[in-house]
């Protein structure tokens, strides 16, 4: 093989590559948080809620999770700023991220509220609680806990996926390969480092998932059985 | 299990291999021998690659492409690229030449080889008709639009510190962020303002300041001695009985400065 492999230019570039994954976890993290905000709240209104509050999650889902995410950031950016609503590439590529991050969300939750047993709302209904102190106290959080792991590859999934937001110039990790890339030509380098970041950082949200699981489920860390 | 990746070792050592005598051969007996010439275009760089009404592509690039292709007596097989892509390209074994608004920078031919070059290529400034930009320092604190790793980019990170650069992954995208009201301001070639007007004439650029004119060339792997003589040659003729500059005209209104090229190419 006659390619020579040459890392000599991370010398100098290393604080860009820094500074990349910075932006790429303050953007994800936020969506994620955001994103599960959205979600948990349209996955209640989609299982206990009115009929036609129902559609409207339903038709949001839909329509989220049946288009392309290149779209939806190309929507917010280029969409928004025609009609006069100019976002930064950041605060587009957050709402795209938290919009997309919501409608999944929503169906992962709507499985763990659906597979709340009838028999737990029943006995809840029994000592008088109302609707909301029931879904707070008694739903949520077995809910959550029984489809944790997914949420947290949607997670880490999301944070994969925000590399495409580098094509409305926001200067996240993929950017920054593109532009170090552009810069030395150590095109096979630049996206083998970045590469190995991006496992990095998967790693790095699974534990943060994972510790954030262990403080959240209290009956889990004590019995560490499944529900 | 065992089998499968036997299966995947053999096929990697294959790639390895192919990749390692790919790199050693002949690239013009190759195309001879193929019958077929693989040139990498941008096509989302009007009037240079494009897509016509028919969706077929079409352009200067392209037609010159084509007339290459003709000349050398081979098939053209375009292979579509972006600006940040179409080094890699070449590096890669996935085109045989570039011809895609490739301007001729000293940091690139350190990593591929020029032929003479084909054509001008003025980079400006140029921003909406309403502002007032004279010179560099007039971009500080002011967002300016840019193809990331274009030789606008690295102009304008040098020498406008104070400017605050937006960058695209394409001329597409960036067209669009300025007709889309995103920025105001952006630096790219000139060739391309009048495409970019188009898409929203209510907010129509003009050229402000010419940052600086660079050549374009057709890019060619290091090492391809026969093949970059044969290019040169090309070039050198079709300037001279004007075939070249013919297609420039039709595509971009002006005429290239023959003259000013053929001097560049020692001629």
């Amino acid at each position: 093989m006659s390619y020579k492999f040459d890392f000599a230019f991370l010398a100098d570039k290393w604080p860009a590559f820094v500074a990349g994954a910075w932006l790429t976890i303050q953007l994800t993290i936020l969506a994620i948080v955001l994103g599960f905000v959205v979600g948990t709240l349209c996955a209640i209104a989609r299982v206990y809620g009115q009929p036609l509050l129902r559609r409207l999650v339903g038709a949001y889902v839909e329509v989220i999770r049946n288009t392309p995410l290149l779209i939806q950031i190309f929507i917010v950016y280029f969409g928004l700023s025609s009609l006069g609503l100019k976002l930064s590439a950041e605060v587009s590529a957050v709402i795209a991220l938290t919009v997309n991050m919501g409608a999944y969300t929503t169906e992962i939750m709507r499985a763990g509220l659906q597979s709340v047993q009838r028999t737990q709302l029943e006995a809840a209904d029994c000592l008088g609680l109302t609707r909301l102190q029931t879904i707070l106290h008694v739903v949520l959080l077995p809910a959550m806990e029984r489809v944790y792991p997914a949420l947290a590859s949607q997670g880490v999934l999301l944070m994969l996926a925000s590399s495409i937001t580098s094509q409305i110039s926001t200067e996240e990790l993929t950017a920054t390969a593109n532009l170090v890339q552009s810069d030395t030509y150590r095109s096979f380098e630049v996206y083998m480092i970045v590469a190995v970041v991006y496992l990095a950082l998967s790693v790095l949200y699974r534990v943060g998932f994972w510790v954030i699981g262990q403080i959240l489920f209290e009956r889990r860390r004590r019995l560490g059985t499944s529900l | 299990m065992k089998n499968s990746l036997q299966r995947a070792i053999a096929g990697i050592a294959f790639v390895l291999l192919s990749l390692g005598m790919s790199a050693h051969a002949d690239t013009l007996d190759d195309i001879r021998k193929a019958g077929k010439i693989r040139i990498a275009i941008d096509m989302a760089i009007p009037p240079f690659g494009m897509t016509d009404d028919k969706l077929q592509p079409t352009g200067s690039d392209v037609d010159l492409a084509r007339l290459l292709a003709k000349d050398l007596g081979v098939e053209l097989e375009i292979v579509t690229t972006t600006g940040p892509t179409r080094i890699p390209m070449l590096q890669t074994n996935k085109a045989d030449v570039v011809v895609s608004t490739l301007s001729i920078t000293p940091d690139r031919a350190k990593v591929v080889d020029f032929t003479v070059p084909y054509a001008d290529h003025p980079s400006v400034v140029a921003g909406l008709k309403s502002l007032s930009i004279k010179d560099l320092s007039d971009l500080d604190g002011k967002k300016v639009a840019v193809v990331r790793g274009t030789t606008q980019d690295t102009d304008l990170t040098q020498k406008a510190k104070g400017a605050q650069l937006v960058r695209y992954e394409d001329d597409a995208t960036m067209a669009l962020a300025v007709a889309s009201g995103q920025v105001d301001i952006l630096a790219t070639a000139r060739s391309l303002l009048p495409a970019i007007s188009k898409k929203n004439p209510a907010r129509t650029v003009e050229p402000k300041i010419t940052m600086q004119t660079n050549y374009l060339a057709i890019g060619v792997r290091k090492d391809e001695p026969k093949l970059l003589a044969w290019l040169n040659d090309w070039v050198k003729t079709n300037l001279k009985n004007g075939k070249l500059a013919a297609i420039y005209k039709q595509y971009h209104g002006v005429d290239i400065p023959t003259q000013e090229l053929l001097s560049k190419a020692g001629n």
